[in-house]
């Protein structure tokens, strides 16, 4: 194709794969451990934290990073000494986090939806950089291997967070990991898909494959590959269309979520059963 | 301490979050080495408290919890990697990706810790567990198309699987058929005798007691009711009004 010779598509698909892979692996965590409504506040976090950046004209990408720590910190540690469910900490975080994003894009130099406001709601391929593919290359290799070292205890954790324990096995940290991880795969994917729209993909493909597997260790291959699939389906259908890639995506994957829940045999035994 | 005494729980009460009424008050148990114990009382008297009080999944509002003459609460990880541990009515859902094996195997992470593989040995101890208890050909199905009985099969296995020093069963013999029923509970007997085990059996199943145990524990109201042989028991369980209705009802 013509446009994988000009350095912005090839750079586009590259972190399309990388971006979609992470979120695919991580997503299965996420949605596994039932943290989906702590991802979708941090995710908002990192969005927040990004247009912090935009304001202050200091790089996205670390802003981002910061204030998604920081939502993940706040809700994970701190609602735990503090005693407070994670929904509770989430419905008071999302939507700070949703306030502060649209007061700091107020504040931006250029009001309205200048190019970098808009990348940052909706996601831009133009916007990403070498430097972002090298974050995005070093980020695959760093949660592959954490993946690997502690996946005994994270298939335990998803399984059933309190046998895990009774097993002897320290829970906490691993899910605080899941949450932090989580928060930095958001946060560098952000500029692809957009501050508004990036948690949808990290629920949609775990969600898609585990309409159909019955063994975890499948879901945990398929669900990255889902994940690059519709990543770079969503890019290829907003160059012909010219949308912004990072709705694209998410259309993409939510109609391949919906026409696998469409198909699913899990559902279809759980509804002959119900009747 | 008593020499003896493996399991010691001095005035414990707990009080679960959100609640005002203690679940278990001032329990005071020592639990010897090689003890087999039933646990026995109505529904919401404390039992499955008291269990988890023991392997530190719930930490007592007030007293302490010794195992192996440590405290649990500082040393719940390393104690619950000797527990084998089966909770009350645990069921998975049909289309859980995980397979019988998955379910046993898991049983051994806490002991194979941190960074370590599961290696062929700790496979082989696993489906050596589901053989003891009968349910090797299950290995490879998903554990959430087996029936009730067969999950409490599993998590048996799961909580042997470890070769664990003590042995906490939250009514493991509830979802067994009939079958199962006369026979598991007289393996467990005999696997208690056979590793020296520590054991508390958590049930309704009172009639169990009279050919396994050494003794009783009578739980009401989160109080220690009774504490003796299960000849002295059981006149006195089977007149209570709740244990005979339950019992009744898992008939």
């Amino acid at each position: 194709m013509i446009w994988l010779e000009f350095a912005i598509m090839q750079r586009a698909l590259i972190a399309c794969l990388l971006a979609g892979f992470l979120m695919g692996l991580i997503g299965v965590f996420v949605v596994r451990m039932r943290l989906s409504a702590i991802g979708y506040s941090m995710s908002h976090g990192a969005f927040a934290g990004a247009a912090l950046g935009v304001a202050t004209a200091t790089n996205p990408l670390a802003t981002g990073l910061l204030f998604a720590s920081a939502t993940a910190f706040l809700i994970g540690p701190i609602a735990d000494k503090a005693r407070l469910h994670a929904d509770t900490i989430t419905s008071i975080v999302f939507p700070l986090n949703m306030a502060l994003a649209f007061v700091f894009l107020t504040l931006a130099p250029e009001v309205g939806l200048s190019s970098q406001v808009a990348n940052v709601l909706w996601g831009s391929i133009i916007s990403m950089t070498n430097s972002d593919l090298v974050y995005l290359v070093t980020l695959f290799a760093a949660t592959l291997a954490i993946v690997y070292f502690v996946w005994k205890e994270l298939f335990a954790i998803m399984f059933n967070r309190k046998l895990a324990e009774a097993d002897g096995i320290n829970t906490k940290p691993f899910i605080y990991l899941i949450i932090f991880l989580a928060g930095v795969v958001v946060t560098f994917s952000l500029k692809l898909v957009g501050g508004l729209l990036i948690y949808a993909l990290l629920f949609n493909p775990a969600s898609t494959v585990l309409q159909f597997s019955e063994n975890m260790r499948k879901v945990i291959v398929y669900s990255p590959l889902v994940g690059m699939t519709t990543t770079v389906s969503g890019l290829v259908v907003s160059l012909f269309l010219d949308l912004p890639v990072g709705s694209c995506i998410v259309i993409v994957s939510t109609i391949v979520f919906a026409v696998a829940l469409l198909l699913s045999p899990k559902r279809r035994r759980k509804e002959e059963n119900d009747k | 301490m008593h020499e003896d005494a493996i399991i010691k729980l001095e005035d414990v009460s707990t009080v679960y979050e959100g609640e005002s009424r203690p679940a278990i008050k001032d329990i005071n148990l020592d639990v010897k080495r090689n003890e087999l114990v039933y646990v026995v009382g109505p529904n919401a008297s404390g039992k499955t408290t008291l269990l988890e009080n023991i392997n530190g999944l719930l930490p007592p509002f007030r007293g302490k919890v010794s195992v192996f003459g440590l405290d649990v609460q500082s040393n719940g990880r390393k104690i619950r990697c000797q527990i084998g541990y089966v909770p009350q009515d645990f069921m998975v859902k049909p289309g859980e990706p995980y397979t019988s094996l998955d379910v046993v195997l898991m049983g051994l992470y806490g002991q194979i810790g941190f960074l370590h593989q599961p290696e062929e040995k700790d496979k082989k101890n696993a489906i050596e567990a589901m053989k003891l208890i009968g349910i090797e050909e299950l290995a490879g199905r998903p554990v959430g198309k087996l029936s009730g009985g067969q999950q409490q099969k599993v998590m048996l296995a799961r909580a042997l699987a470890k070769n664990p020093k003590i042995l906490l069963l939250d009514e493991p013999f509830s979802n067994l058929d009939p079958d199962s029923r006369g026979q598991i509970p007289s393996l467990i007997t005999k696997l208690h005798k056979e590793k020296d085990l520590t054991t508390l059996i958590v049930t309704h199943d009172i009639h169990h007691m009279l050919d396994s145990c050494n003794r009783v524990v009578v739980v009401s109201d989160g109080r220690i009711m009774f504490d003796g042989t299960p000849e002295k028991a059981l006149p006195l369980v089977e007149n209570h009004p709740h244990t005979t209705s339950l019992e009744a009802t898992h008939r």
